[in-house]
């Protein structure tokens, strides 16, 4: 199974409410790896995938955060112009609906990642296997 | 065929009745004025004697009791008769501050049983009834208001008070209660409790219950109703004007008839205090016109209701006050609405909510506005900030039906609005700050 489990965080609009929960993972060792954060004029959702899912989500629910995790799939493609052109091509043209997607920090910096979130995971998952898109593993994440 | 406990008095003509108030009021007027030193300083301080009170035409002129005032007033300032004169003490709970006694002379406490009798005898009470009281005993009020009243009626009476609820189901089965006395959410828990020990209706031989001292709601009738096998009545009262039979239900169950002949019913505006015309929702404002010990003339309840005239199928001419809608010390005005802050809380619930939340109006451009912050459900966090507004929105929905205006809705994080101890700060009313 390729798919990727994203931490999401409930974070008020008001100061130091994110500053907040990076401390938390901070005191606690664990490693970033990718992060966007949604927010409107009330909230924000914060988006994480860390190197230990079961330990954040533990240490963050103790300290009553409301929070819930998500499967999402994570690619890797050459850094070059065009490429992530190429894989939305590639979803479009199968029919698959794209929730969001965010880029982050690849293996090398000859190539970039990107969390994508759609609906049917296991559909999207086909199509980029048949468009020879390179999935990446939470695994493969939290070795980065 | 409706029973009545006095009929002379229950279906009496409105011209007759008046006049009966006229005479009681003005007699009432004159016994405090001299009797009680802190309402003659209100009185004086109004610039109005007791000459000035002819009839319940002139019942406006007299100043208002509050809470503080009896609070001021404690333990004995508002007294009429000599200690030696009174036979008993009542108290209300004193939840929200210090407590208030009231005093009854022999008379008074005949006067308050003959209410809780009238009661019954609505609820369909006679002395072939066994009638169980699981209102509490003691200081409270429920408890030994219905217990005169029971023996009044005749019943055979079960002062039970209130607990151990297994006990009253067995008693309730093996002595035949027919008629229940207790507070609403008691008597619900009976029912569940019946049926929890394996239980049902054809186990007890209830018929009536007669259940007040708290808020309850139609949909809270129907489920008793249901649990119990019973016809449900409300009950109204209050400490300061003697306790529960103050006002009662009939068969019609659409309103609690006031035994006006004992106390005057106004509606005033809980602003301006300015009296308002039958019909319209404002605070409930009694007077007492034939107690001895403890009369109090236009004492503010705090209850927001609605008074009516209207002919009554169960033939009483007593006028009806509806349930209670909330309290008036609640009440918010928003762009010419009502708005409880208990609305908004039932909303919460129903929608699945934590009941904390905090409630901030203000005025923008000489439009109030009403923005609810709520405590979002971490069962119902999602990814996707669509979804998140689409909650939003639907609470937002869910309010407007509930309160007639728009509110907007801030989802904050879980456990993130401040809890009291106490009585919980909801309501931050900016409006204030630019009057």
């Amino acid at each position: 199974m390729a798919n990727v489990r994203q931490i999401s965080v409930f974070v008020d609009n008001k100061p130091n409410r994110l500053a907040g929960v990076m401390k938390l993972l901070k005191e606690s060792g664990i490693n970033l790896r990718a992060l966007s954060l949604a927010d409107t004029k009330d909230f924000g959702i914060l988006r994480i995938i860390v190197n230990d899912t079961d330990k954040a989500v533990r240490l963050l629910k103790e300290a009553a955060y409301a929070v819930t995790v998500t499967e999402i799939l994570a690619i890797s493609i050459p850094d070059s112009p065009g490429q992530l052109s190429r894989v939305l091509d590639i979803l479009g043209a199968d029919g698959v609906n794209l929730e969001y997607l965010y880029a982050f920090i690849g293996k090398s910096d000859r190539s970039v990642s990107f969390v994508i979130r759609v609906d049917d995971n296991i559909h999207a998952a086909d199509s980029l296997t048949r468009g020879g898109i390179i999935q990446l593993t939470e695994n493969d994440i939290a070795e980065m | 065929m409706e029973r009545y406990w006095n009929e002379e008095i229950e279906c009496m003509s409105r011209e007759d009745m008046k006049k009966l108030q006229d005479e009681r009021l003005a007699a009432q007027v004159k016994h405090v004025y001299e009797n009680v030193k802190y309402y003659r300083d209100l009185m004086d301080e109004k610039g109005v004697k007791p000459e000035d009170i002819r009839s319940t035409d002139d019942l406006h002129k007299l100043p208002f009791l509050s809470k503080a005032d009896l609070r001021d007033a404690y333990p004995y300032g508002l007294l009429a008769k000599p200690l030696s004169d009174c036979v008993r003490i009542q108290s209300t709970s004193g939840t929200t501050g210090k407590r208030v006694v009231a005093f009854y002379t022999q008379h008074d406490i005949d006067l308050w049983e003959d209410c809780c009798a009238r009661a019954i005898t609505a609820a369909g009470g006679t002395n072939e009834d066994v009638c169980q009281v699981c209102y509490g005993y003691g200081l409270f009020t429920g408890g030994p208001g219905l217990n005169g009243g029971s023996h009044k009626v005749g019943c055979l009476t079960l002062p039970m008070s209130s607990g151990n609820t297994e006990r009253q189901i067995t008693f309730m089965r093996d002595l035949g209660s027919t008629i229940l006395c207790c507070t609403p959410s008691y008597a619900a828990y009976i029912g569940e409790t019946l049926h929890d020990m394996g239980y049902t209706t054809d186990d007890i031989k209830l018929k009536a219950g007669i259940f007040g001292a708290e808020p309850w709601t139609e949909e809270m009738r129907r489920s008793i109703e249901k649990s119990l096998g019973i016809k449900a009545y409300d009950i109204y009262g209050l400490t300061e004007t003697s306790g529960p039979g103050v006002s009662f239900e009939c068969s019609e169950q659409t309103g609690m008839h006031i035994n006006e002949d004992h106390f005057i019913p106004e509606i005033i505006n809980p602003e301006t205090g300015e009296v308002l015309p039958e019909g319209e929702v404002g605070e409930l404002v009694f007077t007492s016109i034939t107690k001895e010990a403890f009369p109090l003339l236009r004492y503010r309840t705090r209850d927001l209701c609605v008074l009516s005239r209207k002919k009554c199928s169960c033939g009483r001419t007593l006028i009806k006050m509806s349930k209670p809608m909330g309290r008036s010390d609640d009440m918010m005005i928003i762009r010419g609405v009502n708005v409880f802050p208990s609305q908004i809380e039932t909303v919460l619930i129903e929608q699945g909510y934590s009941p904390n939340y905090l409630i901030e109006v203000d005025r923008v451009n000489n439009s109030d506005t009403l923005d609810i912050s709520v405590e979002m459900n971490p069962d119902q966090l999602s990814d996707k900030v669509k979804d998140m507004q689409q909650q939003e929105r639907a609470l937002a929905e869910a309010m407007k039906t509930m309160l007639g205006i728009n509110p907007k809705i801030h989802l904050v994080t879980p456990k993130s609005i401040t809890r009291s101890e106490g009585k919980a700060v909801r309501v931050i009313d900016r409006r204030k700050l630019h009057d």
